[in-house]
């Protein structure tokens, strides 16, 4: 073989084997060494954690950067990012330390920030956001646990009582309506009797046609009532859910409703429509006031919408379902 | 007692050789054809045979990793042990080991012999040093050549580990997979540290061979036994010289 | 070829401008030499003209080769010392100063080189000429030993005789100002023989080189040397000129210079009793 070919075989072979060296480079490193044309960032955090030199930068998942550098500065840890040339830091984007794998990967999480927020310069701090790592969320899950545990059991026992002279919830309702059953079936037959009339407009209705003063008494009372009625539709629907359920005979409220002698006093209520629609305006009794002063009837639903949040939130949770049976059987 | 004066002598004639090569470094740009031979010899001829042995130890790593990790479920691993070990381990040791057998054992049995015919010492009466005409250009070539070679046996290695855990059916690593853990775990200061490895160990590999080849004594029988001692040290040398450049590549990339 | 025919193509070979080289004195001093606990040089003591043709004879083993090592400074001595113009020859400065050439009873050519770049190699190495000059000059060189046919080969190729002569002429090419032959005459043909002799009388009287010479060619000895040297046993068991071996006094050395082949008492069964 002559000397020129050798050379050039040899000369091929060394090319050969730099752009083999270069294309690892490329591939490895991509080319941060001789391609540093990035700007810098400075993150503060309490810990680092398992972050270090070289570890990524992604923004949306996108890699646009690695950790240059952690140190140590006063009481906090901070990381350098190099952050590609091509790439802008909006000044509300929040960075923090995310967990790629369970083997300790970590990269830093920038958000996009919002669209017309200004970039942050070079090296400018950018705002960081503490996430619980693994460790931190498992510790509070397991915590969260023991809460929940907690929580059902004393819930438990004050609906139903420990069983140890100490009444429950339930119990405590059950005695309300046996107590007061008399009043009770009174005070809902003359609510329907009421209503009834009002439908049917009997008598009443050649009143309000002859006697002007009457008439308008009434349109005023009629308004003040359908105000009334309107604002206690939430309660009535609510209190409907509670009927559907007297209504298959359940517990001392079914027997309340499905006792005959209950319409005795509806014409009695008929009589005293007069006098109870004038306390209702004037909001005097119970119920007057209950139609009369808001806060009475907010607070009243804000306990409606707390139970059932109340119990949606217990419907959710797996071990409590029997308990959520239970209230859902009850209202 | 006579081992140790031995090795001592060996040890203190080695860099003796080092210095005499080093002060005739600047006549090296008329040495460039004995360099280009030497080149061909130690990189083109190589080649071939570093690429086969980087193929099967790439391919043998990803099997028997893949082996051992689907115990554990990490077999997705495998590319960054393939391609860190080839590149901080296997790879530089491998090629300075096939060096050492190749071309370093030939380098002894050719100053060998031309030592116990007396070319050595013709060469000494004219006045020409043959640490400067056959020394030098083979450590020069070895200084060129070695990283050329490392690159080809980490990259062969690489692919031979990624066909390796596509086709095994108890990793069944796709190659994308594959070279996106090694991408990711691998950077090239761990290349770079495989090339500056590879360079040591083939110059210290060839120094050695070289020295042991001039320093023969006696007939033709010692041209055998002087390659056998070569290539023996030269591998006792690389795996001593492995655990201390680690050691020091370590506490400088640190 | 004649001996004025070699003489002519020396001086067509060398251009007169050429600065003639001075020759060396050589003085070999107390010289002892001992391998392991064989002493082979005891307490040798001659020295070597300018210019001189100096024949170092003696039975093989008798330590001609290591004594001509020793002035080239390839072995260092046990005790004394050789020096060129009193320089220590063993000093690695001193091949700086003189430039030599040796001749190896081998023939020591470099087995990985054709004849040509055998030639060529010191005067390439050491810049005396450009590539043209050198070419002309190796083969002229070649020519005068009638190697013009081996210029491409490899010295595995040659005879033992045309080895001798590759190792010659590549000696004539460095133009040393000391010049040592270890049996230049040993493998070569009478005619080839005397043809060498030529070579060397002619280069003393061209560049007045000083030569020392190991052989045990009578013919040579008497008819270029200017003195003899006999060694035997490591000592020198004679010197003087040339003329003195036609009459030696030693017996050993009568013996030496004029064996009889006596079939009715072989020495080998003189040695027996
Ligand atoms: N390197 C050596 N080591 C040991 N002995 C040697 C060495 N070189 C020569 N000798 C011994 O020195 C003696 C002289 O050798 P040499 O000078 O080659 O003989 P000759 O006179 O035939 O050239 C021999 O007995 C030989 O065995
Ligand atoms: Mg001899």
């Amino acid at each position: 073989m002559n000397h020129v070919s050798q050379t050039a075989r040899v000369g091929l072979f060394f090319l050969l084997g730099l752009a083999l060296t270069w294309v690892t480079f490329q591939t490895l490193n991509g080319g941060k060494v001789f391609r540093d044309k990035g700007y810098r960032l400075v993150a503060g955090f309490e810990s680092l954690r398992e972050l270090k030199k070289g570890d990524e930068v992604r923004m949306a998942g996108v890699v646009i950067g690695s950790v240059e550098e952690t140190r140590l500065a006063g009481r906090r840890a901070e990381a350098v990012l190099h952050i590609d040339r091509t790439i802008e830091i909006k000044r509300d984007a929040t960075a923090s330390i995310v967990m790629a794998g369970l083997i300790g990967t970590n990269y830093i999480g920038i958000d996009l920030g919002s669209a017309g927020a200004p970039p942050l310069p070079a090296g400018a701090e950018i705002r960081t956001q503490i996430t619980p790592d693994l460790n931190t969320i498992m510790t509070d899950l397991a915590a969260l646990g023991n809460k929940l545990d907690h929580a059902l059991v004393t819930l438990t026992g004050s609906l139903a009582g420990d069983g140890k002279g100490s009444v429950g919830i339930i119990q405590k309702i059950d005695l309300l309506v046996t107590e007061n059953r008399a009043s009770l079936a009174r005070t809902t037959t003359n609510l329907q009797q009421v209503t009834d009339k009002l439908n049917r407009g009997e008598g009443t209705l050649g009143k309000l046609i002859n006697d002007p003063k009457l008439y308008d008494e009434m349109i005023g009372t009629l308004g003040e009532i359908r105000r009334g009625a309107g604002e206690a539709k939430s309660f009535i629907a609510n209190a409907q859910a509670i009927i559907d359920q007297v209504k298959m005979g359940q517990g001392a409220l079914g027997a309340l409703v499905f006792d005959q002698k209950a319409g005795e006093d509806f014409k009695s209520t008929i009589a005293n429509f007069r006098a109870v629609s004038d306390k209702i305006s004037r909001g005097e009794g119970t119920l007057g006031k209950l139609l009369q002063d808001d806060g009475l009837l907010r607070d009243a639903q804000l306990i409606m919408k707390k139970a059932q949040r109340a119990l949606d939130g217990l419907e959710d949770s797996g071990p409590i379902t029997a308990v959520g049976v239970v209230a859902r059987g009850l209202f | 007692m006579k081992p140790l004066t031995a090795f001592l002598d060996g040890f203190g004639s080695t860099w003796l050789l080092l210095v005499r090569v080093v002060s005739h470094s600047g006549s090296l740009p008329r040495q460039f054809h004995r360099f280009i031979d030497q080149c061909y010899l130690i990189g083109y001829t190589t080649m071939p045979i570093v690429a086969i042995l980087s193929f099967f130890i790439g391919s043998v790593l990803a099997l028997q990793a893949g082996y051992s990790m689907q115990n554990f479920g990490t077999q997705q691993f495998i590319g960054s042990l393939v391609g860190l070990s080839m590149a901080r381990e296997l790879g530089p040791v491998m090629v300075a080991i096939l060096v050492a057998g190749r071309v370093g054992s030939a380098i002894t049995a050719e100053l060998a012999s031309m030592k116990v015919y007396q070319e050595i010492d013709a060469l000494e009466t004219m006045n020409i040093s043959p640490a400067r005409i056959l020394v030098m250009p083979r450590l020069a070539a070895t200084l060129v050549m070695m990283p050329v070679l490392t690159i080809i046996g980490d990259l062969v290695g690489w692919f031979g580990g990624a066909i390796v855990a596509d086709l095994t059916e108890i990793i069944s690593i796709e190659p994308e997979a594959y070279f996106a853990v090694l991408r990711r775990y691998t950077h090239f200061s761990d290349v770079l540290n495989g090339l500056i490895k590879a360079e040591l160990f083939g110059f210290a590999v060839v120094l050695v061979c070289c020295n042991i080849g001039l320093n023969t004594r006696g007939g033709p029988r010692e041209i055998g036994a002087a390659v056998t001692r070569a290539v023996v040290v030269s591998l006792i040398l690389i795996l001593v010289l492995d655990y201390f450049v680690t050691q020091v590549l370590m506490l400088v990339s640190s | 070829m004649t001996c004025s025919q070699i003489a002519e193509q020396r001086n067509q070979l060398t251009p007169a401008t050429t600065p003639k080289t001075t020759a060396v004195h050589v003085s070999v001093e107390h010289l002892s030499k001992n391998f392991g606990a064989t002493a082979v040089l005891k307490d040798v003591t001659f020295s070597v003209a300018p210019g001189e043709i100096f024949v170092l004879m003696g039975p093989s083993g008798s330590g001609k080769s290591v004594l001509l090592k020793h002035m080239v400074g390839l072995e260092l001595p046990t005790a004394g010392r050789v020096a060129l113009d009193g320089h220590d020859a063993a000093a690695a400065t001193t091949r700086e100063r003189v430039r030599m050439a040796l001749v190896f009873q081998s023939g020591a050519l470099f087995n990985s080189l054709s004849v040509y770049d055998n030639l060529a190699l010191y005067p390439r190495e050491h810049r005396l000429f450009n590539e043209a000059g050198i070419r002309e000059k190796v083969m002229r060189t070649l020519q005068i030993l009638s190697l013009e046919n081996a210029v491409d080969k490899f010295p595995s190729e040659l005879s033992g005789g045309m080895k001798k002569r590759v190792a010659i002429a590549r000696a004539l090419v460095m133009e040393p100002s000391l010049m040592l032959y270890d049996e230049p005459t040993s493998e070569l043909d009478p005619v080839m023989a005397a043809t060498i002799s030529e070579i060397i009388a002619t280069l003393r009287e061209e560049y007045h080189v000083t030569t020392v010479i190991v052989s045990h060619d009578r013919e040579l000895a008497l008819g270029i040397a200017d003195r003899v040297g006999i060694l035997m046993g490591g000592t020198l068991a004679m010197l003087g000129p040339a003329m003195a071996l036609r009459s030696p006094q030693d017996p050993r050395v009568a013996d030496f210079m004029n064996p009889k082949i006596n079939l009715q008492h072989p020495r080998f069964k003189q040695l027996e009793t």
